[in-house]
């Protein structure tokens, strides 16, 4: 293989694949070490996820000393049904002080409080949180971008590539370093679309640092375009297990229209207030303390209404929060807390919606959304990929490969507590990069050409296919087909019809249209992303009828919630070229029964307390609620903000453990 | 179909190194609706030109990458209501790719190594207002428009050489770095010999008739250029301005 005009050949230490704050961290940890860093990325340099997000981080102890890694870790484990695995969160608890410090040398500058000398938390603990650990930060998302763009460009020993598309890990075939020799990464593939060129990279590692997901469900979705799970197809072709895929958090109250804000986020649970409830298409009252919801029961009583033709007019229901605004006396609180509660969301909801909507004079059609992907490829505790060949206790390192940030699985289970993404890329990120230079210096791998030419071919033959199929229109029918069949309500008939519609799809994606030109090609570029939707949708789908109870972001229409007594289960799907696809389960360790049954004991009482608010005569409710914001508004009256995807954003997901 | 079921735009593409102007009829979905920029090409893709090429990410002006020329004026696609008869084009003010896409990351090469600095030890220090006003910059690249700096970098070559001029971005980089209350006090000569090299002195002599408008509304003369050039030249700057 040589360098031609359609092919560059390029060699490093270390690729990192996701220029967000997982790729960032990455990248200085192994700059760190001197070793040579490729990082690509298919966004300009830090548009992701991460640059977009509320800016909200889990910081250990920053609100509370006897806040312990131990606390921290098993405050994680439950909240996520018991999926999570042990080691993961309890690294997760271990590295956030530290991994947030580095993120403040590359210069975030949080408030500080005076008192502690600390940086300030939330007022009030988040929902979901037992302790007080969410730090803001002003600028949201757009402080971590500057963060990470800082990060990526200080090194001498980085070279960026950014408008480029991460292909393929490439893995040897001919290496004698281990028995199982096709369990070595020796680079990857990569379209350079600017300069209009494949390029092969050499390395002996990669890091998956590329998101996730949620693009599936477009434009049903608050994330960047790029979420193609692509993190997801590209681990899932070179081997590695994927965990828990049936796992996306949806956000029960985006916006329905019009178009331009489709997708957007209009609300959370909490925005409800006390007196907010959720209605049907008929004026129906479908769900009542809804403030007190999880978010997959809000998006079930959504989603059930759609189903049984009570939807609204774009497939959603209505949030109806009229009665907060009319009481006498806390209606005026009521729209301070509106307003200042999520102010993003709410300006997105009153520019889109209009003034009346705004003021909360009507109801706002609402939908459920697309947000993160908690499933994601099998890791350790230091980011190294896995796969399972023979037995799924015990599964084998694929050498080279690492995953984290949104890529990777096992630290959230079924639900992620708000403001623990950054969290989670900010120390995984850095460990994968730490695990991978350490791989780097120590191993020696003799790179063969000939690894690269099955691939390569594959790609550069892709240019001027000549079928009648466009690739584009595919690519939206298939979001539709996602969203109807993998997205916030299942079935087992769903979910079967998505895998045969899939199959019909793969056939006419081989006779798709893609032009010769090599520069920036659109039709290429939506290839390989379609591609990367389809594997990443069969592992949903498949992880999904693994499981037989109704657990975590989604709502299954045909199945019951999972009981206390079931025991707690992973879901790992994995692909080999010859065999296809298959799907087993992980058993997990279940937490004490005593604990459980308190959590669910707290969960129907609070729910029952918010009933009664209800029914009480109209003045004495009042004046209760009155008090309530009163409370919560503080003695400045200004609101403390909540992250959306945040369990304070959905106070009754503190107790979310429906077994 | 009726005339008010539909706007014309008109559309400027790039390609095989010519613009190519190509006339669209966006298709409202609702009888008064005003589409965004985006909204448009969007369309035109699904309906026309499957393999048309422009940048967008977030649709909710966060992610900085959807810019383009509205009738020549740069705008977020994502946000920028157009009507008809308007003309969309890609970006004047960086090398074109493919249509709507342009080459962005000259300006980012040009400051590689600029924060290489070591920092004070006690991070527990707070950051004041003029700082974060800085952070809320989205990375648009609206305000190359009208930049006499910027002007000076050849803009026809695509490659990945950083440019050799600098931009109000770039200027607005350095000078959150100034403002970090954690930067240390020589490392700030640093930062000013980066601002001279990037060719800042272009600006002192041109500053009463620079109109350069962020996208975000950050008030760039004031809070970036000013300061900078207070620094690095001194007051009588600033008297000569009055
Ligand atoms: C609106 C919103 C608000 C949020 N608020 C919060 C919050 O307040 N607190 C919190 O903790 N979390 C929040 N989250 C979640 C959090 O932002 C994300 O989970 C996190 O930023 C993901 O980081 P990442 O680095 O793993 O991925 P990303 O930041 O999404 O980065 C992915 C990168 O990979 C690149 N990429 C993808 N595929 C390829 C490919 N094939 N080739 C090359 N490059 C590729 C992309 O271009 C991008 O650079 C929020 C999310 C959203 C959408
Ligand atoms: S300074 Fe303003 S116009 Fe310039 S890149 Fe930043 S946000 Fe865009
Ligand atoms: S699409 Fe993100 S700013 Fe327009």
């Amino acid at each position: 293989m040589k360098n031609t005009t359609n092919i560059d050949i390029l060699e490093c230490d270390v690729i990192v694949v996701g220029s967000g704050g997982t790729g960032s961290q990455a990248v200085q940890a192994v700059a760190e070490e001197g070793l040579n860093v490729i990082v690509i990325s298919k966004d300009p340099m830090s548009s992701s996820d991460t640059k977009i997000c509320e800016g909200v981080m889990t910081v250990r102890e920053s609100g509370d000393i006897k806040d312990t890694e131990s606390v921290l870790s098993e405050n994680i484990k439950l909240a996520g049904a018991d999926l999570p695995d042990e080691k993961i969160t309890s690294a997760f608890a271990k590295d956030s002080k530290e991994a947030y410090d580095r993120l403040r040398m590359n210069g975030l500058r949080p408030s500080i409080n005076k008192d502690t000398e600390k940086p300030k938390t939330l007022a009030i603990a988040m929902g979901g949180h037992n302790k007080s650990r969410s730090v803001g930060h002003k600028n949201s998302g757009l402080a971590f971008g500057h963060n990470i763009w800082d990060t990526i460009i200080k090194y001498k020993n980085v070279k960026y590539i950014e408008d480029c598309w991460f292909l393929e890990i490439i893995k040897s075939d001919n290496n004698k370093l281990s028995n199982d020799n096709k369990n070595i990464v020796v680079g990857g593939l990569a379209y350079d679309a600017c300069r209009g060129k494949l390029l092969i990279i050499k390395s002996k590692t990669v890091i998956l640092a590329s998101g996730g997901l949620s693009t599936l469900f477009f434009p049903k979705t608050d994330t960047m375009r790029g979420n193609t799970g692509d993190s997801y197809a590209l681990a899932i072709r070179a081997g590695a297990d994927l965990l828990d895929m049936e796992q996306i958090q949806f956000l029960p109250f985006c916006l329905a229209s019009p178009p331009s804000y489709e997708g957007l986020l209009a609300g959370e649970p909490a925005t409800a207030s006390f007196l907010g409830v959720l209605r049907d298409n008929n004026n129906k009252i479908i769900l009542d303390s809804v403030y007190l919801r999880t978010r997959a029961e809000c998006s079930e009583a959504i989603m059930r209404a759609v189903e049984d033709g009570r939807g609204s007019p774009n497939g959603g229901a209505y949030l109806d929060m009229t009665a907060n605004k009319l009481a006498p006396k806390s209606g005026e609180y009521f729209m301070k807390y509106l307003k200042g509660a999520l102010p993003s969301a709410y300006n997105n909801a009153r520019q889109a919606l209009g003034k009346k909507a705004g003021n909360a004079e009507e109801p706002w059609e609402i939908r459920p959304g697309a947000h993160y992907s908690m499933g994601g490829v099998r890791v350790d505790e230091y980011a190294k990929a896995f796969k399972t060949s023979k037995d799924i206790n015990n599964p084998e390192e694929i050498k080279g490969l690492y995953a984290a940030g949104q890529a990777m699985g096992g630290l959230f289970g079924a639900n992620r507590l708000g403001s623990t993404s950054l969290t989670e890329l900010a120390v995984f990120g850095y460990r994968a990069g730490k695990s991978a230079a350490d791989y780097a210096k120590k191993e020696k791998i003799t790179f063969d050409d000939r690894d690269f030419d099955e691939s390569i071919k594959y790609y550069d033959n892709l240019f001027g296919s000549n079928g009648v199929e466009k690739i584009y229109k595919l690519k939206l029918e298939f979001q539709k087909e996602c969203w109807n069949n993998i997205g916030p309500a299942r079935s087992e008939k769903k979910l079967k019809k998505i895998i045969t519609y899939i199959e019909k799809l793969e056939k006419k994606v081989k006779n798709v249209k893609i032009n010769l030109e090599r520069k920036w090609n659109q039709q290429f570029i939506d290839y390989i992303e379609l591609k990367n939707m389809i594997y990443t949708a069969k592992s949903v789908a498949l992880a999904s009828l693994k499981r037989d109870k109704s657990v975590g972001g989604h709502v299954r229409l045909d199945r019951r919630a999972s009981s206390i007594f079931s025991k707690p289960y992973s879901t790992v799907v994995n692909f080999d070229s010859r065999l296809g696809f298959k799907v087993t389960k992980l058993p997990r360790t279940r937490t004490e029964f005593k604990r459980l049954i308190i959590y669910k004991i707290n969960e129907k009482s609070r729910l029952l307390k918010a009933r009664i608010l209800r029914y009480l005569p109209l003045n004495i409710r009042d004046s209760i609620i009155e008090k309530k914001y009163k409370k919560i508004l503080g003695e400045n009256k200004k609101v403390i903000k909540i992250e959306p995807g945040s369990s304070a954003a959905a106070p009754g997901e503190s107790q979310n453990i429906t077994y | 179909m009726e005339k008010d079921e539909f706007i014309t735009l008109k559309l400027e593409l790039f390609r095989d190194n010519k613009k190519k102007y190509v006339e669209y009829n966006y298709i409202k979905r609702d009888f008064d609706e005003r589409p965004m920029a985006l909204d448009v090409l969007l369309q035109a893709q699904e309906n026309e030109i499957d393999d048309l090429a422009f940048r967008y990410g977030c649709r909710a002006r966060n992610c900085g990458v959807c810019t383009i020329d509205v009738n020549d004026k740069p705008r977020l696609a994502c946000r920028a209501r157009v009507k008809d008869g308007d003309k969309i084009s890609p970006i004047a003010t960086l090398p074109k790719i493919k249509d709507f896409v342009v080459k962005r990351d000259g300006i980012s090469r040009q400051m590689q190594g600029y924060n290489n600095i070591s920092i004070k030890n006690n991070l527990n220090v707070e950051a004041d207002h003029s700082y974060h006003n800085l952070t809320s910059c989205i990375e648009c690249y609206a305000c190359l428009d009208g930049c006499p700096l910027h002007k000076k970098n050849n803009l026809e070559e695509i490659n990945n050489n950083p440019y050799t001029y600098g931009n109000p971005f770039s200027f607005l980089k350095l000078q959150r770095l100034y403002l970090d209350p954690l930067t240390p006090e020589k490392e700030k000569e640093t930062i000013i010999e980066k601002a001279k090299s990037l060719g800042l002195e272009t600006y002192k002599k041109e500053y009463n008739n620079l109109k350069i408008k962020c996208g975000v509304g950050i008030n760039l003369k004031d809070e970036v250029i000013k300061p900078l050039l207070k620094v690095a030249f001194g007051d009588q700057i600033e008297k000569k301005n009055k």
